[in-house]
């Protein structure tokens, strides 16, 4: 094993150095003193795994390809961008939009996340473990979004296709536009559970429903834009105690 | 004497209530919703017909129009990028996407590409390996929706666009209409098939200029500094979204102004959101020379580049290169009928109907374009040499003066036989008495 200790390493040369390490044949790699850089691991392939022993800051992980990389710390917004295979496994909690664009790979969040997890998301699986914010799994084109804690508002908006699983029992009247609130089938329930046992997480994928992309009978996704809604009832009432009355907006 | 003869008005001027206002009208009376186009706006806005290029007379010794050499050539995105991209006249094919245009056609602009040295933009919804085999040098956007988007076009790419806006829909984003989204689009985008498509309207990995600083690092550092990266911005605030796209790190900043066109676009978008695209340009020039980057980042202006003389004052403005797409598709046989969205392309480019599709033929397509380029380019030479250039890029704003008072006013350029300069003067001394 190989340990990198960052406190005297400039944040751009970080990676250059686990690269390095990686072509060498180094399979496990131990990095202390991260200090929250940003970019950590961006771009990184190759087979081996990465461990950060405290936090890391933007973008980590980001278009990951092939090495399974581990923070024990605390990651800040967008980690698992555009993230490609490999494992990116996160002991504590996230910032925003983690797993945005997400190709592929397992994205894995022991504590809580924040808004817009899997964003626009077109393949992989992201699993977190504690609650996530509102949007999650916002316009997801693809891949799995499972959440074991509670879900924010607007879950899964306009999702075009893809999966989000939650055991929320809050979650369908959270739900975004363009979505339903679904059975779990027993094929998912057992993918789910084969999940739950691969990362140490104690659930059972039959407690699960699943939010999917609405479709109509035909099988065709049945997408409702925004409209702005004009309240009749509401001008009726202008109109009642309003103007005849003398005084606006009076009950 | 005769009392009220009933004679009707003839053809009356009805002002505000025009055709097209009538038409708009009845379109909402009749579907409760607003219409979606093809083809960006018809307004008519100020633009560079607006402005004129002296000629070298007494002061200025003209340069051969048929006997002596001018250069044409264009070094793009050396700010900090290893590879900055040389192209061999600077006109380059802007991002129009497979799905808003036929597989045939985005072939054939590709292949126009090579035959003159140029550069084409995938556009929205990924890139066909045949577009990317074909093309002379390829630049690859970074879409809100990352929509058919790899990780493999990162080193793919001559050059890279963060895409915050399209000129012709500023602040929305990419509209694909059911009729268009094919199976094979469908499975490249990873969409459903036949839904109306309205992308990601903001990107979710970078939420501020803050975040892009980073941003850019990453990819940066992705590309190993080789690929210069591009912002393309709708102009806005030109002023303001300039100096953010400096600030972060830009290789070049591609500024689409208010004419450019699209595929599909709502009327009220096209028509009412952004600023054209010479003013546009005049304020993103003064903008980097105030930053004192002119020199470093590279400017490439869309939105209605029609000819050599759009491309030649442009450059005179101080842009680098123009993008054309519009007038490329109209270089292939479209007419502007302004109905792309419907899909039904009547020569094959704006079209997945595989009948109408097969009506493009490719080779020929393709050296209309190459054509057309090279035409443009000639056209731009002409002028050039005129004005005692032997180099395109030599064209200055002082070989310019305004037609208008409206253009005069919005560039800072003297008005055509005076000294006359409305507002804030564009590197000109002139006195301002009339």
């Amino acid at each position: 094993m190989e340990h990198i200790n960052a406190a005297k390493i400039d944040s751009d040369k970080i990676n250059q150095v686990i690269r390095e390490c990686i072509k060498k044949g180094e399979k496990e790699i131990r990095i202390s003193n991260i200090h929250a850089m940003h970019n950590v691991a961006a771009g990184l392939c190759g087979d081996a795994s990465v461990t950060f022993e405290d936090s890391t800051g933007l973008y980590t992980a980001s278009y990951l390809e092939g090495p399974t990389v581990t923070i024990n710390g605390n990651v800040g917004w967008y980690a698992g961008d555009n993230m490609v295979s490999g494992e990116l496994i996160i002991k504590q909690n996230t910032g925003c939009n983690v797993g945005a664009y997400i190709a592929g790979g397992n994205l894995v969040v022991y504590g809580n996340t924040g808004s817009r997890v899997g964003y626009g998301m077109k393949g992989g699986t992201i699993i977190i473990g504690g609650n996530a914010g509102r949007w999650a799994g916002q316009l997801s084109m693809g891949g799995t979004l499972i959440i074991l804690g509670n879900c924010g508002p607007a879950i899964g908006e306009s999702m075009f296709t893809g999966k989000i699983f939650t055991r929320d029992p809050q979650a369908e009247e959270k739900m975004g536009g363009n979505v339903i609130y679904d059975e779990i089938t027993i094929e998912e329930a057992a993918e789910l559970d084969s999940l739950f046992a691969a990362y140490g997480f104690e659930a059972k994928g039959a407690e699960f429903h699943v939010i999917r992309p609405i479709l109509d009978p035909s099988g065709k996704h049945k997408y409702v834009l925004f409209k702005p809604e004009l309240n009749k009832e509401g001008a009726a009432k202008y109109k009642a105690s309003g103007r005849n009355g003398g005084c606006y907006g009076a009950e | 004497m005769e009392q009220n003869k009933q004679v009707k008005i003839v053809n009356p001027e009805k002002g505000t209530w025009n055709n097209i206002v009538l038409s708009e009208i009845d379109y909402k009376a009749a579907n409760g919703k607003y219409r979606i186009r093809g083809c960006g706006s018809p307004r008519k806005v100020p633009n560079f017909d607006d402005l004129v290029i002296l000629p070298g007379q007494c002061t200025r010794m003209t340069i051969d129009t048929y006997r002596e050499d001018c250069e044409t050539r264009v070094v793009l995105g050396k700010r900090f990028a290893k590879n900055p991209i040389v192209l061999e006249t600077p006109i380059m094919i802007a991002g129009m996407s497979f799905g808003a245009l036929s597989k045939n056609a985005k072939i054939a602009l590709s292949k126009a590409t090579a035959m003159t040295g140029t550069l084409i933009s995938n556009g929205e919804g990924g890139c066909l390996p045949e577009e990317l085999e074909n093309s002379y040098r390829q630049s690859i956007q970074i879409l809100a929706s990352r929509m058919g988007f790899k990780k493999e076009l990162l080193f793919q790419a001559d050059m890279l666009e963060i895409l915050y806006g399209i000129g012709a829909k500023p602040g929305l984003a990419g509209h694909l209409m059911g009729e268009k989204i094919t199976d094979e689009i469908s499975k490249i985008r990873q969409i459903p098939a036949g839904i109306d498509l309205h992308s990601h309207p903001r990107s979710g990995d970078a939420f501020g200029a803050d975040d892009l600083v980073v941003k850019m690092k990453q990819l940066r550092e992705i590309t190993n500094w080789e690929t210069p990266i591009f912002a393309k911005i709708a102009a806005s605030r030109v002023r303001e979204d300039i100096k953010i796209a400096v600030k972060v790190g830009f290789d070049g900043i591609i500024l689409d102004g208010c004419t450019a066109g699209t595929g599909a676009a709502p009327v009220m978008a096209a028509d009412h959101l952004g600023i054209p695209t010479m003013p546009a340009l005049v304020q993103a020039v003064r903008t980097l020379e105030e930053m004192n980057v002119k020199d470093e980042v590279s400017l490439i202006v869309s939105g209605g580049i029609k000819d050599g003389a759009d491309m030649a004052k442009a450059i005179a403005i101080g842009a680098d290169a123009v993008a054309i797409g519009t007038a490329a598709m109209i270089a292939m046989g479209c007419r502007v009928c302004m109905n792309c969205q419907a899909g039904q392309c009547a020569f094959g480019i704006g079209t997945q109907n595989p009948e109408q599709v097969a009506k493009l033929d490719i080779d020929v397509a393709a050296r209309r374009v190459a054509n057309y380029i090279e035409a443009m380019t000639a056209e731009a030479v002409l002028l050039a040499k005129a004005a005692g250039k032997t180099k395109l890029s030599n064209l200055e704003r002082e070989d310019l003066r305004s037609m208008t008072l409206e253009s005069c006013a919005m560039t800072g350029i003297p008005l055509a036989g005076s000294d006359l300069v409305i507002g804030q003067g564009f590197g000109y001394t002139a006195s301002n008495t009339l």
